[in-house]
């Protein structure tokens, strides 16, 4: 194989000087000229191998790391909907309700497995936030039963009693379920930004129609974005 | 083509060469002894070396501009720090020089200056073929074996003598080539040559208190090689305080030597010819007369490298092993007359082996340099004993190896496979880690909470907006009072929180030298500076990472 010396460093996660040096001092089966490096992929791969170090050919590389952050709040409302008027008079009503109107979850176990961890969390400690609003999810990942990362929105008929931190009775209900705790500390965080803005708090309190919350969501994600840079 | 194949087939050609470099400086000095030693007769031949030396020293001096080194130390030198790297002219100026310096009967010994030229032959070689550096070390090792086994005719010893003092490592990858090359040098002086040193007619039989005995031989050649380092250290430093040119100075110390030759011709030139007599025992002097020459040949030895001559220690350390061998049976045969001691012949061999393994702290090669020339085991189990006990008591008082002393002093001298030379090839700009975010000196506190967030360092290098200079550092610990105080968001700016007696690291520093500064200080992190701006961080737990990498790469081939 050939590859520009900077290119077999970034295989190896390694500085280029020291690929460079290595070379030089015949330590590495890599041979140089000019600046481009000869070398078999095999024994590469097996050298890497023997010395513990990484080896990714070009096109090998994975992506998998991408995907945890870049998930953003618009797609996972998309996917898990927005739904009006449930009818429940207490928190497990509520649950129980919204859990079986929730889309993507394939066998009736894995609804009821959601169903019970998220009435255990709100028994250990309420997740209404304040303000109307709670946020229902699992303690821990439900990642063995393969319910995909979602937040599902919900509004209430009448308001339920949520034991929430400042009384107020719960109107609206974003079921948040991820299939790892970074997703969820990520969706999180980003759904508590939305949450503290008075103006998000009052379009909600409106009962806004799918399009318009998706607009203003993404709205405030842009925001978000743009003050990170 | 298989990468022990190639080495080995370069081994060989090295090996040939090196032994065609040793031929020819042996044919030289025979040519220089013949045409001088009508004048030897003269009163004024003390002289003879003084001229010699001169013109050894004007040659290296002027005309190839090259140190007036032992050899040894400067191939060690290259093979530690420089991969094997030597100057092409390297490989014959020594042997001229030194053709020079011994031929004119000043005392030194031809091996260094052929394992210079041997090494240097093997180093351009793999520079022709564009060798990698490890290659090139071993290549650099096989001239060297190829020139010593084949100046001695002793391949065991040139193979040893290479492993144990110039590569300082038993490896596999090196061992073969160097055997091959070994072979090599000795073949081509066994076909060119007709005259060496060997005493394979010889036959000693060796009993049990000449064994014994060999302890005490063992000591005094300890003391003698210790002596020895010392007085050639000493001259050195003598001679480099008169301000004179260098080869007047040698023509000074030529004429020392000569005139010390006048009384004691012995001590003149390498000495094999006064070594072939000890061994046969075919040499007259008494007790006094050989201390006398002990001492003689030291101060010669001393005075020609010292001053300005060009050669090695290898001869001399020979001649005087076996004036002392002699003195010391001379010495048990008065002491103790009852006993039947084996000849005198055998203890000049073990006072060589005593001596060279003193000198050198080179066991092995004291060992099998003898086995070598005299082609027989009946010596063997007390030329262990001096040799080893001789290394032994010798390395109380010399830290070090006579090749390697002033290389260990400047902390020049890197082992293969150890801390030193692992951190020796780890640059600075190899390490520094560049996913540092850098802040201005007049940020606010509150945006540089923002910065936090979206960083995963906790340190934070500040600079000068206008002249991006590096001003000082904020650790997370620094502003960990104030994070959640939000008046102070807007009011603090990062000059006013940073710490500005940082630690720093320039790029070119020695790694070294950066973590006995990290130990010192107590840091694990510290930021590096390359003409006062900012380029990364160092930290210890990165380091962990490259040298486990460094240390595998250099110590599995």
């Amino acid at each position: 194989m050939e590859l520009k010396i900077d290119e077999i460093s970034s295989c190896l996660e390694l500085p280029s000087t020291t690929v460079e040096r290595w070379v030089r001092q015949g330590r590495i089966p890599v041979k140089m000229i000019g600046d481009t490096c000869l070398f078999s992929d095999t024994a590469l791969r097996k050298w890497a191998e023997e010395h513990n170090l990484p080896y990714h050919p070009p096109g090998e590389q994975q992506q998998e790391k991408q995907e945890e952050t870049s998930e953003n709040l618009a797609d996972a409302i998309g996917r898990g909907g927005i739904y009006y008027h449930l009818s429940g008079q207490t928190v497990e009503e509520v649950i129980g309700e919204a859990v079986s109107a929730m889309k993507g979850i394939e066998s009736e176990s894995d609804r009821q497995a959601l169903y019970e961890s998220l009435v255990a969390r709100e028994q250990m400690m309420s997740t209404g936030i304040g303000n109307g609003v709670a946020v229902p999810h699992p303690r821990t990942p439900l990642s063995q039963t393969g319910i995909p990362t979602q937040i599902a929105v919900f509004f209430l008929d009448r308001p339920v009693d949520f034991k929430a931190v400042d009384k107020k009775p719960v109107y609206v209900l974003f079921v948040l379920v991820a299939a790892s705790s970074q997703q969820h500390l990520h969706l999180l965080s980003r759904l508590s930004y939305c949450l503290r803005d008075a103006t998000f708090l009052n379009l909600l309190s409106e009962v806004p129609a799918p399009e318009t919350l998706i607009t203003k969501i993404v709205e405030f994600e842009a925001r978000l974005s743009g003050g990170e840079g | 083509m298989d990468d022990r194949l190639l080495l080995i087939a370069f081994g060989a050609a090295v090996g040939v060469c090196s032994g065609l470099a040793a031929v020819a400086l042996s044919h030289g000095l025979v040519f220089m002894m013949e045409n001088l030693s009508v004048f030897r007769d003269y009163w004024w031949a003390f002289v003879l070396p003084g001229i010699g030396m001169a013109a050894s020293s004007l040659f290296l001096e002027k005309v190839v501009r090259e140190g007036a080194g032992h050899g040894v130390p400067e191939v060690v030198y290259s093979v530690s720090r420089h991969g094997g790297l030597l100057r092409l002219r390297s490989s014959f100026s020594r042997l001229i020089s030194n053709c020079l310096t011994i031929g004119s009967g000043a005392s030194a010994g031809p091996e260094a200056p052929v394992i210079i030229s041997g090494a240097s032959i093997g180093s351009n070689i793999s520079r022709l073929f564009s060798l990698n550096e490890r290659q090139r070390v071993t290549l650099v090792g096989c001239g060297s074996a190829g020139a010593l086994s084949a100046i001695f005719n002793a391949p065991v010893a040139g193979m040893v003598f290479t492993i144990e003092i110039i590569m300082g490592e038993w490896s596999a990858g090196n061992v073969v080539p160097i055997a091959v090359a070994s072979v090599a040098g000795a073949q081509v002086t066994r076909l060119l040559q007709t005259h060496q040193i060997s005493f394979t007619h010889l036959r000693f039989d060796v009993d049990v208190t000449s064994t014994l005995a060999a302890v005490g031989l063992a000591v005094l050649t300890a003391l003698i090689s210790v002596l020895f380092a010392r007085s050639l250290r000493y001259s050195h430093h003598i001679s480099e305080k008169i301000t004179l040119p260098v080869w007047v100075r040698a023509l000074i110390g030529g004429c020392m030597v000569g005139a010390i030759g006048l009384l004691l011709p012995g001590v003149l030139g390498e000495g094999y010819h006064s070594i072939q007599q000890m061994v046969e025992g075919a040499f007259a002097p008494g007790l006094a007369l050989m201390l006398l020459l002990v001492g003689a040949k030291i101060a010669a030895t001393a005075l020609t490298l010292g001053w300005g001559g060009s050669g090695g220690i290898f001869a001399p350390a020979l001649v005087i092993g076996s004036f002392a061998g002699l003195m010391y049976h001379r010495f048990i045969v008065l002491l103790l007359p009852g006993f039947s001691w084996v000849d005198e012949g055998c203890y000049a061999l073990l006072g060589m082996a005593g001596v060279i393994s003193g000198t050198m702290h080179a066991p092995l090669t004291g060992i099998f340099l003898i086995v070598d020339i005299t082609g027989r085991y009946e010596t063997i189990l007390p030329l262990i004993l001096v040799s080893a006990l001789s290394t032994t008591i010798s390395r109380v008082f010399e830290p070090a190896s006579f090749y390697l002393r002033e290389l260990v002093q400047k902390g020049q001298y890197l082992k293969p496979r150890t801390d030193a030379k692992v951190l020796a090839d780890l640059s600075i700009t190899e390490l520094v880690e560049k996913d540092c975010k850098t802040v201005p000196r007049n940020m606010l506190l509150g945006d540089f909470i923002k910065v936090v967030q979206d960083s995963h360092r906790n340190h934070f290098p500040v600079v000068d907006e206008q002249t991006g200079e590096f001003q000082g550092m904020i650790h997370l610990d620094d502003i960990r009072p104030y994070l959640l105080d939000s008046l102070m968001y807007e009011t603090v700016f990062l000059e006013q929180v940073m710490q500005t007696e940082v630690e720093t690291v320039d790029i070119h520093e020695d790694l070294s030298e950066v973590l006995d500064r990290m130990d010192a200080n107590g840091l694990f992190s510290m930021p590096v500076v390359s003409s006062s701006r900012f380029v990364g961080m160092i930290s210890k737990a990165t380091l962990l990472d490259k040298y486990r990498h460094e240390l595998m790469v250099q110590t599995m081939h």
